[in-house]
């Protein structure tokens, strides 16, 4: 082995050891939190978009500097001829160089104005957004993290039958998503109904049923109008916004055929208020509606034949409806 | 007789890229080869050495554009009917400069577009290193080749006055980092790192800046990030120097660390090697490939394993005796003629065929 071979060896176990401690350090608790706490929150709060607010000011200051042009021309020469020729040049054409790079410098002047209005224009665009924000979703983050640690276990295979039974009729395809489990999926498929199923989390190892992994949203936005005939609306009216809930229903309907089967599904709200911590509580801002709210909408979205059915432990609903 | 001339958008007695195409002319001279260089912006020192872009002749039979960033330069190279190579030195991704500095991010956004249009222009590429060179094959430039680029590594007289200060100051463990105070450098990164050294290992350390400022707004981020770290009187920013005050720097310094997000090269990794001072860097783009076997290289720049890694070099004298001798064999490999002899052998086969 030759020396080089060897440090290089010797530097990757040094470089192992060294990770192997401080990985079992940071396990073992030995580093202070306060120190983990504080470099995360700091290090983090700082470092992005700091100056975004000023990069375009900066950028304009930049160019009007640059647009400064200065009509002595250098002289430097090698020798001192050289440079006394390019000294009277200069001079001679001083006027000449004086008046060409005033008009530069005012045309710089008049492209920057029109710069510095369309960056007012956007520092005002930008407040209105972060205030508009502030009002709609004070901190997504939080509420996502909260709902990565949410399990809430489901109670779909108890539907199965009632929904193979509302489906029986659909020939064509029945779209169901937010999947949260595969199981729905082949259940159905299984009862010979055309399903299949969208999920918005990371593709598992292996799929043997017909699964797109892509948020519901970005898949509806992908279908043509009236592409459905049928649906099964879940997930989302567990955790959703109102808005997030009802945008997806109106999209559904909207993407589906008239007479199309339609189905939600939704954790009883008094369930979730059970499970919640009091953090998740406070801070998530989902509430699954209850489902005479989800009666009243398909009601008045013109379905018919609108139907409840509870799970046996009361934690789930289904709802079934025809559109029409 | 053959011309083969170069083309860059700036050229400059100071900067890397500068010194390399004035380095690649003489080569290209002893070659027996017409050799000049055409720019758009001539530092004062180099306007007699060097010409104006729109003086590069029509007929010339070879044209080399030395490519770092987006410039209408590359334009003039990309129509020229001369045969075409390009010398590429990377270009900083937009994410990393985009909100810093809106005029640089233009400028490299232009960079990256004109980088894929140019693949079916380019006859040859020469790249720096093996990661610019994936970045040109990915794109579909045909023949690509690795030559590292040509620089001196300073041999000044350490300054006196610079080294006894620093001798003086020093207490604990002294890290040094040398390079433009930018975003992709992680000077941020830096400052975590060597915080967490002294809470939990080296309550004297210090960390050392060395670079002019980059784009405006981060040298103040990083100074405010500085200040909550309640690092002020532990991190100082050195800004340029001359060449001798770098080698005190080299010499005074117990480790050199570079946790830089992006880099196409890194000619500071080499110097500080070439000084004798043990090296830990964070393995990413084509950092890992130039610090190779003479150094300890991170595959996690979380500031717990970078402080643990500095603690270690400055406790460990056998593993730091061992990283400087690795150091200096690996910067021999960087060395002038060396790639002198490369670019050499590349050029005289090249125009040799045509």
């Amino acid at each position: 082995m030759s020396d080089s071979e060897s440090d290089a060896n010797y530097f990757k176990e040094v470089v192992a050891e060294i990770e192997a401690e401080a990985q079992r350090r940071s396990s073992s608790g030995e580093y202070p939190r306060a120190l983990l706490r504080s470099l995360d929150e700091e290090f983090r709060r700082w470092i992005p978009d700091a100056s975004l607010e000023n990069g375009v000011e900066d950028t304009i200051r930049s160019i009007e500097a640059a647009a400064y042009v200065d009509p002595a021309v250098p002289i430097s020469s090698r020798s001192s001829l050289g440079r006394c020729v390019k000294w009277i040049v200069r001079r001679l054409t001083y006027f000449y160089h004086r008046h060409v790079t005033q008009q530069i410098t005012a045309l710089g002047i008049h492209v920057t104005r029109p710069l510095r209005l369309l960056d007012a224009n956007l520092k005002s665009v930008n407040r209105r957004l972060a205030a508009l924000e502030d009002r709609l979703d004070v901190d997504a983050t939080a509420r996502s993290e909260l709902l990565v640690g949410l399990a809430i276990s489901s109670s779909f295979h108890e539907f199965v039958e009632s929904l193979g039974q509302h489906f029986g009729q659909v020939s064509g395809r029945v779209l169901i998503g937010d999947l949260a489990n595969v199981e729905l999926v082949r259940g159905l498929r299984s009862a010979g109904v055309d399903a299949y199923g969208v999920a918005s989390g990371s593709a598992p190892a292996q799929d043997a049923v017909d699964v797109r992994h892509e948020h519901l949203f970005d898949h509806l936005g992908d279908l043509e109008n009236e592409s459905l005939d049928g649906f099964i609306l879940c997930g989302i009216p567990d955790y959703g916004s109102v808005n997030e809930q009802l945008r997806a229903l109106r999209l559904l309907l909207l993407r589906s055929k008239p007479g199309a089967a339609v189905a939600v599904i939704v954790l009883h709200p008094e369930t979730l208020a059970k499970r919640l911590s009091p953090v998740a509580t406070d801070l998530l801002h989902g509430r699954p509606l209850h489902p005479e709210t989800w009666d009243y909408l398909l009601a008045r979205e013109g379905a018919s034949n609108i139907s409840v059915v509870e799970s046996s432990e009361s934690s789930h609903c289904l709802i079934t409806a025809k559109f029409l | 007789m053959t011309s083969v001339h170069q083309l860059v958008p700036t050229i400059s007695p100071r900067d890397a890229v500068g010194n390399h195409t004035l380095a690649l002319r003489e080569v290209i001279r002893e070659l027996g080869f017409e050799s000049e260089i055409f720019s758009m912006f001539r530092h004062p020192d180099l306007m007699s050495d060097t010409h104006y872009v729109d003086r590069l002749p029509r007929d010339a039979d070879v044209v080399i554009y030395q490519f770092s960033i987006g410039s209408p330069v590359a334009e003039r190279w990309a129509q020229h009917p001369a045969i075409k190579i390009m010398n590429y030195h990377n270009i900083t991704p937009i994410s990393l400069v985009g909100k810093w500095d809106g005029l640089l991010a233009a400028e490299v956004q232009l960079g990256r577009d004109q980088m894929a249009r140019y693949a079916k222009h380019c006859r040859h590429a020469i790249c720096d290193s093996d990661f610019n060179k994936s970045e040109l094959d990915e794109l579909g430039y045909t023949s690509t080749e690795t030559i590292p680029v040509m620089f001196d590594v300073t041999n000044a007289t350490p300054d006196s006055s610079v080294l006894s200060k620093l001798e003086r100051k020093r207490r604990g463990t002294q890290v040094l980092f040398v390079g433009r105070v930018a975003p992709n450098k992680a000077h941020h990164d830096l400052v975590a790192a060597v915080r967490t050294l002294r809470e939990l290992h080296d309550d004297e350390a210090h960390l050392h800046f060395v670079g002019t400022d980059g784009p405006p707004g981060y040298r103040k981020v990083v100074e405010t990030i500085v200040t909550h770290a309640g690092m002020r009187d532990h991190v100082t920013f050195h800004g340029s120097v001359s060449q001798e005050e770098l080698v005190a720097h080299y010499l005074s310094a117990d480790v050199f660390c570079c946790l830089s997000d992006h880099e196409g090269f890194c000619v500071p990794v080499i110097e500080a090697m070439h000084h004798g001072l043990p090296v830990v860097a964070f393995d990413c783009t084509a950092v890992g490939e130039t610090v190779g076997d003479g150094g300890l290289l991170l595959k996690d720049k979380n500031p717990l394993i970078v402080a643990s890694a500095l603690h270690r070099v400055g406790s460990d004298s056998r593993l730091a005796q061992r990283l400087r001798v690795a150091g200096r064999h690996r910067a021999d490999s960087f060395e002038r003629s060396i790639t002198r002899n490369r670019f050499s052998q590349y050029f005289s086969t090249l125009v040799g065929s045509l």
